[in-house]
């Protein structure tokens, strides 16, 4: 198990209700681990915010990882470890 | 005689300034099917019409005001509309979209767009009231802010309702990036408030009491709910109620994609105090829709006192950026105050905040003193140096003269390197949308007809991870698809908030329903992307009618030179020969001459655009 902090910002950080989480993340401690564990907590509208019901799939995004920048649509296997810190680089667009 | 295709009214307004004409033709057919409105439309009509080479600013520039198909029915995100001429600031054409109420007014008056030409001997405002169109004396309007002028005609004409257009200080004395300010909402870009202010034009106001015919409006309605359920649900969509578009701002800044100090970083210090959450908590009091839109985006915003009492709609993200991070001021307050007077002068925000945060980043590096600036101390962070600078570009008094030229001329003014901190395209500003990390976007900002517009191209399919930002390969073909759907949606008028909706790779199968519901057309895929492309290629011909080359599609010197220098995003940049293949690689998917950038005469041939094959091959 890895606890990991995640930032959130605008609509998903209204959801969550603070800017920063602290998780707990079963097997398999990876990304998308990560989001399992938020839906878990968070349940549907942690689901709206992330999940397109028109595609059922995860609305594409960057997620900076400690100092790294992974994307959602390919990088939800990334392995993590106990104390990293995740932010969601979302929603973005508009301007 | 009811117009072949549904959603168009099937005729234009054209109203002559020198000799007072005002005549009522027909819309063609065909330049309808092959452009659809718009700026496709627009781009046909100048084409036509403006010779090349025209002073952007005398009476032979053409001001053509256009809707489109879907403008006026109850399709959601779809109440814009576009001014179209030469453009004083870029030397090509420019489009420049608003949202709001005026495009479908105009519509309902009886007209899908308006062509002006020529030149008042004195200021006039055109006031259209269903079919009874009028050229009227302006003279007590010229000087007059545009929303004191919008105040003065509602009262004079007594209807609270009609819509407005108007230029300010700025447009009527055709400074170089003025803007037209439509009711709450801003033409901003690219000098177009000078080529109105340049024919004395004060102001076009509207009111139309009649309607748009459909094919089926049933079909209509029930695309119009599908949609309204998608604004509702689309992830990528949410937050623009609650926050406008600042929605995004933390998210950039984490993301190292936020511009800071012109643009020497992308991460600033002070964000915290200039997010969609701060200005929902400070300064928010309502929201405001466009025409039919359920998404909400414009914020009433009100500082009640203090020195930066302001009441404005907005801030927009592009306020945020540019006199927030760009001149590192985290005050919020200040930068309402900066929108606001920049609405007052009638001047693009963007290129004002832009030119401002070039003269401090000069000032900070010793190019100026305050003996330049008029004694303003221009350094990072200093709101009241930001805002009194503002005033002076607005009246081109001092220093603000030169900064009212935009930073392309200003720095050849000032010489001294300065051209390096320019952060401009074809002279246009940037919008504060990076491309150092995102190659296709790199290279659309460098090919986009407007230069520094992120309505050319988007970072969206990079920025959100859709493509693997860091493989150069198929970025051209990428850029160029990101083109087709964004001129698709401003042909049709679409907002592209609704980005992930319209777009965002390229045109989407929704976009393309919304056209064929609102017109009857039965559109694939492949026929909406040739018309696409053929807008594309339409307004490609006008710049190179008018000389523009491959060696015009640059990107700013900093983005091919520095770095990113901390952040996430650390070590991005385009390097010169990377950005030339990049535009090798765009040519070529484009079918356009390698050398010159130009459409080959083949291609220009594919795409109906024969006439235009002794112009530029």
């Amino acid at each position: 198990m890895a606890r990991v902090r995640v930032k959130t910002f605008s609509v998903v950080r209204d959801v969550l209700g603070s800017d920063v989480v602290e998780i707990e993340v079963d097997k398999p401690e990876t990304v998308g681990g990560v989001f399992d564990a938020l839906l878990r907590r968070y349940g549907e509208p942690f689901r709206k915010m992330i999940w397109d019901p028109n595609t059922g799939e995860m609305t594409p995004f960057l997620i900076r990882l400690n100092d790294e920048m992974i994307r959602s649509t390919s990088d939800m296997g990334r392995e993590i470890k106990e104390g990293d810190k995740i932010a969601l680089i979302f929603p973005l667009g508009g301007g | 005689m009811a117009f072949r295709y549904g959603g168009y009214i099937g005729q234009l307004l054209r109203v002559n300034l020198t000799n007072k004409g005002i005549t009522k033709e027909p819309l063609k057919e065909d330049w309808a099917r092959d452009f659809v409105g718009g700026v496709g439309l627009s781009a046909r009509i100048m084409y036509e019409e403006v010779k090349p080479n025209i002073d952007p600013l005398g009476p032979e520039n053409k001001l053509v005001m256009m809707t489109g198909p879907v403008n006026g029915t109850m399709i959601p995100a779809a109440s814009r509309s576009s001014f179209c001429a030469k453009s004083p600031y870029t030397g090509s054409f420019f489009h420049s979209i608003f949202g709001g109420f005026l495009g479908p007014e105009v519509k309902f008056a009886g007209y899908d767009g308006i062509v002006i030409e020529g030149q008042a001997k004195a200021p006039v405002y055109i006031w259209i009231d269903d079919d009874k169109v009028q050229i009227k004396d302006a003279s007590h309007l010229w000087g007059k802010d545009p929303f004191k002028t919008q105040e003065i005609l509602r009262k004079e004409i007594g209807d609270e309702e009609i819509h407005i257009a108007t230029i300010g200080l700025a447009g009527e004395q055709m400074a170089p990036y003025a803007m037209i300010l439509c009711d709450i909402r801003a033409a901003g870009r690219g000098g177009l408030g000078a080529v109105m202010g340049s024919k004395n034009l004060k102001a076009i106001a509207a009111r139309g009491t009649g309607g748009v015919a459909v094919p089926n409006v049933l079909k209509v309605y029930n695309t119009a709910i599908r949609l309204n359920e998608l604004i509702a649900t689309t992830p990528a969509v949410q937050g623009l109620s609650q926050y406008g578009t600042p929605r995004m701002v933390a998210a950039m800044n984490e993301g190292g994609i936020l511009p800071t100090r012109n643009w020497q970083t992308e991460v600033f210090q002070g964000m915290k105090n200039i997010t969609g959450e701060a200005m929902r908590e400070k300064v928010v009091k309502g929201h405001r829709a466009c025409f039919a839109c359920s998404i909400n985006c414009t914020k009433y915003s009100v500082v009640p006192s203090g020195p930066y009492k302001s009441i404005i709609n907005g801030a927009d993200y592009e306020t945020i950026y540019g006199f927030g991070s760009c001149c590192a001021v985290d005050n919020i307050e200040a930068l309402c105050k900066a929108d606001e007077l920049c609405d007052h002068y009638g001047i693009d925000l963007i290129s004002a905040a832009l030119c401002i945060s070039w003269a401090m980043e000069c000032y900070e590096k010793g190019i100026f003193t305050k003996e330049d600036t008029d004694g303003i101390d221009l350094k990072f962070g200093n709101a009241d140096g930001m805002l009194e600078m503002i005033e002076k570009i607005g009246k081109r008094e001092g220093f603000g003269a030169i900064l009212a030229k935009g930073t392309r001329e200003a720095s050849k003014i000032v010489g001294k390197d300065s051209v390096r901190f320019a952060i401009q395209n074809k002279g246009l500003e940037l919008a504060g949308h990076t491309a150092r990390p995102f190659p296709a976007c790199a290279v659309g900002y460098a090919t986009g007809p407007r230069g520094g517009s992120h309505h050319d191209i988007r970072p969206t399919p990079e920025k959100s991870g859709l493509v693997d930002r860091k493989v150069l390969e198929g970025k051209g073909a990428l850029a160029a698809e990101v083109n087709h759907w964004l001129i698709l949606c401003d042909s049709m008028l679409l907002c592209h908030l609704g980005e992930p909706i319209w777009g965002p790779m390229k045109i989407s199968d929704t976009t393309i329903e919304a056209l064929n519901v609102v017109t009857g057309w039965e559109l694939n895929y492949e026929q909406a992307r040739k018309i696409a492309e053929r807008q594309w290629n339409m307004i490609r011909c006008f710049s190179a009618r008018e000389g523009f080359t491959r060696e015009d599609d640059q990107l700013p010197i900093r983005f091919m030179e520095e770095p990113v220098p901390e952040g996430p995003m650390e070590g991005s940049y385009i390097p010169r020969e990377t950005l030339e293949r990049l535009k090798d690689d765009y040519f070529s998917y484009r079918g356009w001459d390698l050398k010159t950038g130009n459409p080959t005469r083949e291609k220009l041939i594919e795409l109906g655009l024969d006439f235009a094959i002794e112009d530029i091959c």
